[in-house]
Formats: structure tokens, C-alpha cells, sequence
């Protein structure tokens, strides 16, 4: 495995009784894309601003590139690329011109800066309104502006908090695929997110977040090795649904049967193979199914497993 | 050092494309030099109104005489209301009524009576004085006319003639006015032209103004997250400041300039030697710019900063001697203006132009503001870091 781009230890931030990051640790190898995963208010940005060096930690280390990192330091800064959770851009200025800006203050010369910011232009998607004032652009090309001031220096560690906060669904796959493109190229990325399925697709690894806390990390698969490899089967039922959770139960592969309004909600191992059986067992308990829906088990899953309540409370 | 420009520059080209800066940077204080100047210069001359309600060779010697007064303007009214209309509404500052028999009474050796109309201040005062002094002065005329006419059996327009001819060689006795006071400070200030103290002050004034209201642009890159993003780049707080403050810099010293030059070309204004004026306006520039700077960091909304930038910008221009010149201050007062730094800014400029001082000569002041910047930009840095990184 390659080695480490960076490495958090110990991080941890309060602010008055609150303590929004509590002994954080987590590491990202170069070439890895790492999300942390976790509702509003977990202390994903919190951590992020720790890391990049924008917010001072009350304890605890961030090296970067092989440097540490402090809210002094310049020197690791070079190696991130940081896009914030909220646009940071001048309005009044045009798109080239706000890349621009920021080129210099990576320290990027003449010809490779002009060069770098026709290049980002075109990854964003802006060249043909590249001397437009930003104020005039849609809300989804101020986000890709946001991003491709990250970019602009071909960071080896890009952090992404929420990019896709606000965004339309357009401009949401465009983000998604970006980094998507930017991981295959070889960049590590650190994303933060509320949204599962973002995670699923994005990460190596995930980190799970709440309340300041790491609760779990691992790849998808450890993760959801954490709840057990059970499907979750969703049955709508015409009428008599206590009759035929009862007689689902029956069933070996079954660990567990909730009846509610109109349907039947089934926790079972293996559910391609146990479907066909658990169909029969609710028709002979006279019951019609209208509809079947397997799910089998993500991220969402796991959060509900370690914290009791939903990603998105 | 070109992270420092960089953001210099960007700041310039914002403030630039904002249409508004450009007219209270370039137009305004030009404007508000003109007015100082015009209204409380040397140069202005206040005007008498006047209703000759009859007509006459006395008559005319008197206006003659008004009109020959060098520091008073004359001004005609067709009818006496007219007269007093224009003095209820500052058109003129006095108003004189020659009634219609004034010619015939004094001819015949009858008194008779000139009213004077006038709103009750200084001036007024002044004028009338000055006025019954021209009266008296043809009174004295008609009344030797008179005097010779009686001994000599002659008639009296012949007597007034000569009387007329022979009034500039007759002794006269004078009274040399002085005012009380300073008399070193009554001649420093005699010396200033019409727009001059009021230009310097003005200088001051603005180019303060100018600055605090720049902190709303580093308030408004904090809000916009610019300034923050700016600090996840190799770029560290006080290179952010630093380029801040250029941009501020940048804009006080062209207004500054811009103002020097535009007076000296438009109202002859006398700044002193030119490397000492520019020094000057450099070192209040970096004062000003620190100052913005420092409010900038300190202030969360640009509402907030605006209202209090020009309450501490007016206060500390009125203490400092922008509205007032500071000699004339009490002992104590004197001694507070010496903690802002408009007073050393202007003491400068009255040491080069009042006191012919050179270059050398407001070195003291230089190294004063120079501290002043200092201290304002330290404390800029640590309280900006401070705001951006917790």
C-alpha cells in the first residue's frame, strides 16, 4: 500500500461546553479517496477546517505530505487543494479572473498559471463564459467555480466539504463524476457528506461520523460486515399482515419480522435464494402480496445500526 | 512578496468597479475643498444691497463710494422690498436705503436719515460699520460744503466740488487695527491663501473617511469565505493583511495625490516642499489604510463598520483639527489631538506651509505616524488571525 498523504490523530475542538470534534483519528493513503460520513452537525467540517489548517484544535496532530500542520503554516498547505462547503468567490470578479487570483496565491508563475487556469476552465466547464462576472452564473456553475480553484494547482490531497450541498441534479452527477475522474487519476480526496449513496459510490473508505466521533471505519463491505450480511425485504400486503409475519417466522433464514400499515418489513440472510419461499409461506397464510422490494445492506443500514436513528435526522 | 501584490491588486480592481468609490474618491473632496474655501477662505467678500429710492449728485457720490470699498461687493435693488428679500434670504449680507430726499435734505441743510437693513450677526455688524463710515465720510463733504458756501457767499454744488477735490490731501486721522492674541499665529494664518487651511484639512479628513470605509472589502471578502479560503492556500494571516492593507494603501494614496494635484491646478493651493507633502500623504495613507484594515478585522457586517467608520472618522477628524485649526484649540484640547493622527498630519503640513518648514523639519511627524501604522497593523494581524482560525 502506498504511503500516507495524511494523517489525523487525536483531533479534538470545543467551542464553549460543545465539543464538536472529540479524539478524531483517521489516515489516507495517496491515491485513496476517504469520505466522512455523517448527519448535519456531526463535525464533519469542523474536522475538515482542523485539517487543512483553518481552524486551531484544541489538541491532537494533522500531517500532511509528511509535514505538520498548523493554522501558521504555509508550507503543507501547498500540497491541499480545499473546497469549501459554501462558495468562497469573488462575485465581482470573472470566473478567470477569480482562478486566476487564487493561482497566484498557490505560488503559480506566468505561463503555467494562464496555461492551469485554461485547463481548469474546460474540466469545470466554464471556458465559454470564462471572462463573465461570477455573479451572474447559475448556482451550479458557482459550485464548479469552487472546485476548480481546488484544483487549480494539481493538489495531491483535494477536500471536498459537501460539494454537492444546494446543487441540482445535473450539477450534482457533474461533481460526482469529477472526483470520480480526478480519484482515478491519482489525486486522494477527502469528501465529507450526509448523503449515503455520494459515499457509496466516491469512497475507498468511510469514516462514520456523529456527534464528533468516529464511530466506524472501514471500506463499504467492512462496514456493512459491521450489521450482518442481512437483506432487508419489503412486502406490501392487501390485509392480514399479523397472520403472515407470523408464519414468515417460520422461515430458518429469517432473524426478524416487523408488521406495519399496508406491509411487512423482513430481515432475512440471503434473500434471492429465501424469496421464492417466503412468496408461498404468506399466500398459505391467505395473504395477497401486492408488491416486493429487496435491499439489501448499505451505509444507511449501518449508521441506523451503530447511532439507532436515520443518516438523515 | 506577489501574494502581497496579488492581493493588492485584486482589491484595486474591485474597488475600481465599483462606480460610486470613484465619486467620493475623486469628485467629492474636490468639491467639499471648493466650498470650504469659497465660504470660510480668505476670499470672500460679502455684498451690501442697495435701493437709491430718489436720485442726485449726493446720491451717486454715495454709491460711487460703496462701489469703491475693495472688500465689499455692491449689489442694486429696484425696489426697497426687494432689497430686504434679498437680504431674509442670504443674498446679501446688508442692505442700505438711500431715501428719495436725500439730496434735497442734505442740500438745503436738513438731516435726513439712510436705513440700513441687516439679519443680526457678525458680518452684519461689520458691514454696518463700515457703511456709516462711508456716510459719515460724505457728511463731513456736505457739511465743509456748507461751511464754505456760508463764508464765501459761492453756492453749495460749487463748494461741494471743491470740497470734493480737496478731501483726499486734508490730514486725516487714522486707527491701525491689530487683533489680540497670538501675534506669531495671526501672521502664520495671514499668510494662507483662499483654499489653502481648508484643503489641507480636507486631505486629512478624506483620506481617512476613504480608508474606514475600505474595511467594508475585508469584511465582505471574511463574509463571501475569500479570506478564510485565502488562509487554506500557502498563504499565511499577515501576507492576507498585508495585501489587504496595499489595497487600501493604493487607494488613499492616489486620492491623496489626486487631491494635492487637483487643488494646486484648480485653487493654486500651496502644500509646501513637494517631497515633504508626499511623504506626508504617503505615511497618513499607511495610517489609514491600518486603520481600515484593523476595522475591517474587527467588525463582522459592513452596516456595523460603515456607521461607526464615519463616527470615529468625523469624531477623530474634529479632534484632530480637520474642521477647526487646532491652534486655536484650548491647552487641553491641543494636548488630546496629539493622540490622533490627523493632528500630526496636519501639523506637518502647517510646519512646510505656515512655518516654510522642509522636509527635515516634519520628520518628527513622519516617524509619529509611521508608529501609528505600526501599532494598527500589529494589532490588525492578530485580531484578523484571530477571527479567520477559531
Amino acid at each position: 500500500m502506498a504511503g500516507n498523504i495524511l494523517e489525523a490523530r487525536g483531533l479534538r475542538k470545543s467551542f464553549g461546553d460543545l465539543v464538536a470534534v472529540d479524539g478524531v483519528d483517521f489516515h489516507i493513503a495517496e491515491g485513496e479517496t476517504y469520505g466522512l460520513l455523517g448527519p448535519n452537525g456531526a463535525g464533519k467540517t469542523t474536522a475538515i477546517s482542523m485539517v487543512t489548517g483553518l481552524l486551531e484544535k484544541d489538541s491532537g496532530e494533522v500531517v500532511v505530505a509528511g509535514r505538520s500542520i498548523t493554522t501558521s503554516s504555509t508550507d503543507a498547505k501547498a500540497a491541499i487543494g480545499y473546497v469549501p462547503q459554501d462558495i468562497a468567490i469573488y462575485p465581482d470578479l470573472s470566473a478567470r479572473e477569480n482562478l486566476d487570483f487564487f493561482g497566484r496565491l498557490y505560488g503559480m508563475n506566468g505561463k503555467e498559471r494562464s496555461a492551469r487556469v485554461g485547463e481548469v476552465l474546460e474540466i469545470i466547464g466554464l471556458a465559454d463564459r470564462a471572462d463573465d462576472r461570477s455573479e451572474q452564473f447559475s448556482g451550479g456553475m458557482k459550485r464548479r467555480l469552487n472546485i476548480g480553484i481546488g484544483l487549480l494547482h494539481s493538489p495531491r490531497l483535494l477536500m471536498l466539504d459537501e460539494p454537492t450541498v444546494g446543487v441540482d441534479p445535473q450539477s450534482r452527477n457533474a461533481i460526482l463524476e469529477s472526483v470520480e475522474r480526478l480519484s482515478q487519476e491519482g489525486m486522494a480526496v477527502l469528501y465529507t457528506t450526509h448523503y449515503m449513496e455520494e459515499a457509496e459510490r466516491l469512497c475507498d473508505r468511510v469514516g462514520i461520523i456523529d456527534h464528533g466521533k468516529i464511530l466506524a471505519e472501514g471500506t463499504r463491505a467492512e462496514l456493512v460486515a459491521l450489521v450482518g450480511q442481512r437483506d432487508r425485504v419489503r412486502m406490501s400486503t392487501n390485509d392480514r399482515t399479523e397472520a403472515a409475519a407470523e408464519a414468515l417466522r417460520s422461515h430458518a433464514a429469517v432473524d426478524e419480522v416487523t408488521a406495519s400499515d399496508g406491509g411487512l418489513e423482513v430481515l432475512v440472510r440471503g434473500a434471492a435464494a429465501a424469496l421464492p419461499r417466503l412468496l408461498e409461506l404468506a399466500a398459505g397464510a391467505g395473504v395477497g402480496v401486492t408488491s416486493v422490494e429487496v435491499v439489501e445492506p448499505n451505509l444507511e443500514a449501518v449508521f441506523l445500526h451503530l447511532t439507532g436513528k436515520a443518516l438523515r435526522d | 512578496m506577489k501574494k502581497v501584490l496579488a492581493i493588492g491588486l485584486v482589491n484595486a480592481k474591485r474597488f475600481v468597479r465599483e462606480k460610486a468609490n470613484l465619486f467620493f474618491v475623486f469628485v467629492f473632496p474636490i468639491l467639499i475643498v471648493l466650498l470650504i474655501g469659497s465660504f470660510f477662505g480668505g476670499g470672500f467678500n460679502p455684498t451690501v444691497g442697495v435701493y437709491a429710492a430718489g436720485e442726485g449728485s449726493l446720491t451717486e457720490g454715495l454709491l460711487s463710494a460703496l462701489d469703491g470699498l475693495e472688500n465689499i461687493d455692491v449689489r442694486t435693488y429696484s425696489t426697497e422690498a426687494e432689497l430686504v428679500d434679498g437680504v431674509q434670504r442670504g443674498a446679501v449680507q446688508g442692505g442700505l436705503v438711500i431715501p428719495v430726499d436725500y439730496d434735497q435734505s442734505l442740500t438745503s441743510g436738513e438731516s435726513s436719515q439712510v436705513g440700513f437693513v441687516a439679519r443680526p450677526d457678525q458680518t452684519a455688524i461689520l458691514l454696518r460699520q463700515t457703511i456709516e463710515a462711508v456716510i459719515q465720510e460724505q457728511g463731513n463733504l456736505v457739511r465743509a460744503a456748507r461751511f464754505a458756501a456760508g463764508h464765501t457767499g459761492g453756492s453749495f454744488a460749487d463748494s461741494l466740488a471743491v470740497a470734493r477735490i480737496v478731501a483726499p490731501a486734508s490730514q486725516r486721522v487714522g486707527v491701525t487695527y491689530r487683533e489680540a492674541g497670538d501675534d506669531s499665529l495671526t501672521a502664520e494664518f495671514s499668510g494662507l491663501g483662499t483654499f489653502d487651511l481648508g484643503a489641507h484639512q480636507e486631505l486629512v479628513l478624506f483620506m481617512f473617511l476613504t480608508s474606514l470605509a475600505g474595511s467594508a472589502a475585508l469584511i465582505q471578502t471574511r463574509q463571501l469565505g475569500v479570506a478564510r479560503r485565502m488562509l487554506s492556500t500557502p498563504t499565511g494571516t499577515g501576507t492576507i493583511l498585508m495585501g489587504e492593507t496595499l489595497g487600501r494603501f493604493n487607494v488613499a494614496m492616489v486620492q491623496g495625490l489626486y487631491i494635492v494635484l487637483g487643488t494646486v491646478l484648480l485653487f493654486r493651493v500651496d502644500w509646501g516642499d513637494p517631497l515633504g507633502a508626499l511623504a506626508l500623504v504617503t505615511a497618513f495613507a499607511l495610517v489609514g489604510a491600518a486603520a481600515g484594515i484593523l476595522m475591517g478585522a474587527v467588525f463582522s457586517n459592513d452596516s456595523q463598520a460603515g456607521g461607526l467608520g464615519v463616527l470615529i472618522g468625523l469624531g477623530l477628524a474634529a479632534v484632530g483639527g480637520c474642521m477647526v485649526p487646532i491652534e486655536i484649540f484650548p491647552e487641553g484640547m491641543q494636548t488630546i489631538a496629539k493622540f490622533t493622527p490627523h493632528a500630526w498630519a496636519i501639523d506637518g503640513f502647517s510646519e512646510m506651509v505656515r512655518r516654510d518648514g522642509t522636509f527635515v523639519d516634519i520628520l518628527p511627524n513622519l516617524a509619529v505616524l509611521a508608529g501609528f501604522a505600526a501599532v494598527l497593523m500589529l494589532l490588525g494581524t492578530w485580531r484578523l488571525h484571530r477571527v479567520l482560525t477559531r
